[in-house]
């Protein structure tokens, strides 16, 4: 299931929001619309928690997560991690890492078994990611940007990458990631798929510009509907290269 | 699409208003006094500034629409066609030309006059120079009045063209006049084009979009053609050979086979064969129309004969349509639209524009790198909905049931208990609404009642008192008695001896009778 959504006029919802396989944190905006959205569809089997951190609504950039657990940067207030920690269950442990790179959601992409990381990183914080988040780590770049975070988007059954990404580097990180990648774009052609997009095992948000063809794409390469990765190849190839050159 | 947008060219005025607006801005836009008594060189300057602002003026208007209207060597040979067709190449070069000159000759004017007006000697004099250059200025656009129309007409008729992006996925659909060409493209896009039973009906391009794999299409609706040489074509037909020329799309020929629009198999066949250089490298599709008159196959012999060159065709596709009854109306459509888009990726395959893109149409599949097997986790919630989602239609249980389906329109009433959803509400009796007379509480209310009741009775309010009378009263009762009686009887007999027995006149109508008697000896 894939939806799309604005959060305050704004098609970047990723900054806005969270999304993983046990929780959902929301920015807190000045309408409840963003959140209805995620509540409707993740309600009744993820706790969906509107969470500020630092004072900030941009969650989704500050802070990095899967179903084990969550980060959080350095500068979130005590009350603020009060709250998650009473909103999330006991299961996800949550952590606040002091990490010089701050925006843990740029830096670091991850699903429930691995991530990659920015190549700067602390090394303590990577320890951290991997026990905490209990995945493998890895040091990667995607079409040569560090901010591997910004540029990625990742389940545990496929990953959206920078449209950029030549053909090897796809192969090599999905070897890591042990996941099918695609190259792609949400937003109408926005090449920032870690702003425009959230997703998990089973449904996944887009802004609200991304065309019918991007969202196929997505639907195809997460699996979130019948269809299979390789549909990309086959079924919508003609549409795919008519639409994009 | 915003290369070919006409819409924004801004109005051209005639010659007498261009004049009227320049002038009148140059009036508005200067300093308006001047006196005799200034220094020579002040009033010189006064003047000088009037004409160059003048001049900078029409300058400005006359660059302006030279620059807004396309040039036709410049727009993409389709649109310098179809506007040759239009308005005629040579004419509006040439106007656009004269325009040009024009503005050269205002530029010369006020050069000359402003390098006179540095040697005039009084007010007077420099006066009377801006007048001639002023004047000088307004006869040369004066001449110009015929081009300034015709680019206004101009102007009027490219606002009107349909945007027509001569680069992206386009069906055209062509064919002789009335064989359905308006019908199909109403069918399969919103353009609202005009179908009636006669020929050039549709007498310009129309343009219609649809959806199809994601993508949009335009589909142009073009005038019908006539069998006849390029030079003895009309403007209306000129139009149809301009995109079928210059538009790379995917063409839908159309023929008539029940031959209602008066031309004969063999006719459309033969148009088909003298404009077939038009479709020479384009995907080609010949859709046999109004089938529900005559199928293909039920053509008669001859008539068959004459489609059989383009049977043979192996590179010509022909399908059977009717736009009447929509059958085959979606095939075509999905025909075209496939051709069309695997022509075009052909076409790409083989420049270097998909190159950039190849990355993206790669899924990058895992190796696999250990033995750890990493399932998604989706919710059991989640999964169960998924599984969960074939609930029993309401389309499903009408098909079973066939003609006993009735829709249940209470089924869904969950608050209600299943035995009492289906009751009539509001339930009348003998032209009464039920519901109005139940009391909910009738029986406590009743209950209530009875117990105050058995308190009174216990209680003995109801006991009737014992009275008993001595002696006086039951005297006086009895004279009482007596006294009732001969009352009676005395109101009887007066009753009787008062009655007479003349009539009787009411005294308001005696009134009357004596006030008339009086009303008429007065008008006596």
């Amino acid at each position: 299931m894939a939806l799309r959504a604005q959060f305050e006029n704004n098609n970047e919802i990723g900054v806005f929001a969270k999304l993983t396989n046990a929780y959902c944190l929301v920015g807190i905006g000045g309408s409840e619309n963003f959140y209805s959205i995620f509540e409707g569809e993740l309600g009744e089997t993820v706790p969906v928690v509107h969470v500020s951190l630092a004072g900030l609504r941009i969650i989704g950039r500050m802070c990095v997560g899967n179903k084990h657990g969550l980060l959080v940067p350095n500068s979130t207030l005590d009350t603020e991690l009060q709250h998650i920690r009473n909103a999330l269950p006991d299961t996800v442990k949550v952590q606040r890492v002091e990490e010089r790179l701050s925006a843990l959601g740029n830096v670091i992409a991850c699903n429930d078994y691995v991530a990659l990381v920015h190549p700067d990183l602390d090394r303590e914080t990577e320890e951290i990611i991997a026990d905490t988040l209990k995945v493998e780590v890895f040091r990667q770049t995607i079409a040569s940007n560090v901010l591997v975070g910004s540029y990625c988007v990742l389940s545990n059954q496929g990953g959206l990458v920078h449209p950029n990404t030549t053909i090897v580097d796809q192969d090599e990180l999905s070897s890591l990631l042990q996941v099918p990648l695609v190259a792609g774009t949400v937003n109408r052609g926005s090449e920032v798929v870690g702003a425009g997009l959230v997703v998990n095992d089973w449904c996944a948000f887009a802004g609200m510009d991304t065309t019918s063809t991007e969202m196929t794409v997505i639907e195809s390469v997460f699996r979130l509907n019948d269809a299979a990765p390789s549909n990309i190849t086959s079924d919508m190839r003609a549409s795919l290269i008519e639409s994009m050159s | 699409m915003s290369m070919y947008n006409f819409k924004k060219i801004a109005v051209v005025p005639t010659a007498k208003d261009f004049i009227d607006i320049i002038l009148s801005k140059t009036q508005r836009k200067t300093p308006t006094v001047v006196h005799k008594q200034y220094k020579i060189t002040r009033i010189r300057a006064f003047y000088m500034r009037k004409v160059k602002f003048s001049q900078q003026s029409f300058h400005d208007r006359l660059t302006q629409i030279l620059t807004e209207f396309p040039k036709l060597d410049d727009v993409h040979p389709f649109y310098a066609d179809l506007m040759n067709v239009l308005y005629d190449k040579d004419h509006y070069k040439l106007a656009l030309g004269q325009i040009n000159t024009a503005r050269h000759l205002i530029d010369n004017v006020s050069k000359d006059y402003v390098r006179l007006l540095k040697y005039g000697d009084s007010l007077y004099r420099c006066k009377q120079l801006k007048r001639a250059a002023l004047g000088r200025m307004a006869t040369i656009m004066k001449r110009q009045g015929s081009n300034l129309t015709y680019l206004e007409q101009v102007r009027q008729h490219l606002a009107r063209l349909p945007s027509i992006d001569p680069y992206t996925r386009t069906i055209i659909i062509c064919g002789f006049p009335n064989v359905g060409k308006s019908s199909f493209i109403n069918k399969i896009t919103r353009a609202d084009v005009e179908v009636q039973p006669y020929a050039f009906t549709t007498k310009s391009l129309y343009i219609g979009h649809t959806d199809y794999k994601y993508l949009r299409w335009q589909v142009i609706d073009t005038p019908g053609i006539l069998d006849h040489s390029l030079e003895e074509r009309n403007v209306i037909e000129m139009q149809a050979v301009t995109a079928l020329a210059h538009l790379r799309a995917c063409i839908l020929y159309f023929l008539d086979l029940s031959e209602q629009c008066g031309h004969g198999l063999d006719e459309q066949v033969k148009l088909f064969e003298s404009i077939k250089p038009l479709f020479a490298n384009k995907p080609l599709i010949i859709v046999a129309n109004k089938c529900d008159i005559i199928k293909l196959n039920e053509l008669s012999e001859e008539k068959r004969a004459s489609l059989k060159s383009l049977e043979e065709d192996k590179e010509i596709t022909m399908l059977e349509m009717s736009a009447l009854d929509d059958t085959g109306v979606m095939e075509v459509k999905t025909e075209a639209c496939e051709k069309l888009l695997s022509f075009r990726v052909d076409q790409k395959m083989r420049t270097k524009k998909v190159d950039g893109v190849l990355n993206r149409l790669h899924v990058a599949v895992p190796k696999q790198r250990d033995e750890i097997v990493r399932p998604p986790c989706i919710p059991e919630s989640v999964l169960a909905k998924r599984a969960n989602k074939k609930r029993k239609l309401e389309r499903e249980i009408e098909l079973e049931e066939g003609d006993d389906y009735v829709l249940d329109l209470k089924k869904h009433y969950v608050d209600i208990p299943e035995e009492e959803r289906h009751d009539i509400i509001p339930e009348i009796w003998e032209g009464h609404n039920i519901a109005d007379y139940i009391d909910p509480e009738i029986f406590e209310k009743l209950a209530e009642l009875e117990k105050d009741e058995e308190i009174r009775e216990e209680t003995g309010m109801y006991v009737v008192p014992k009275m008993e009378l001595d002696e006086t009263m039951q005297e006086i009762k009895k004279l009482a008695l007596q006294i009732r009686h001969k009352k009676a009887i005395m109101k009887d007999e007066a009753r009787i001896n008062k009655q007479s027995r003349k009539p009787v006149m009411p005294r308001t109508a005696g009134a009357k009778v004596f006030i008339c008697f009086i009303i008429k000896k007065l008008f006596l």
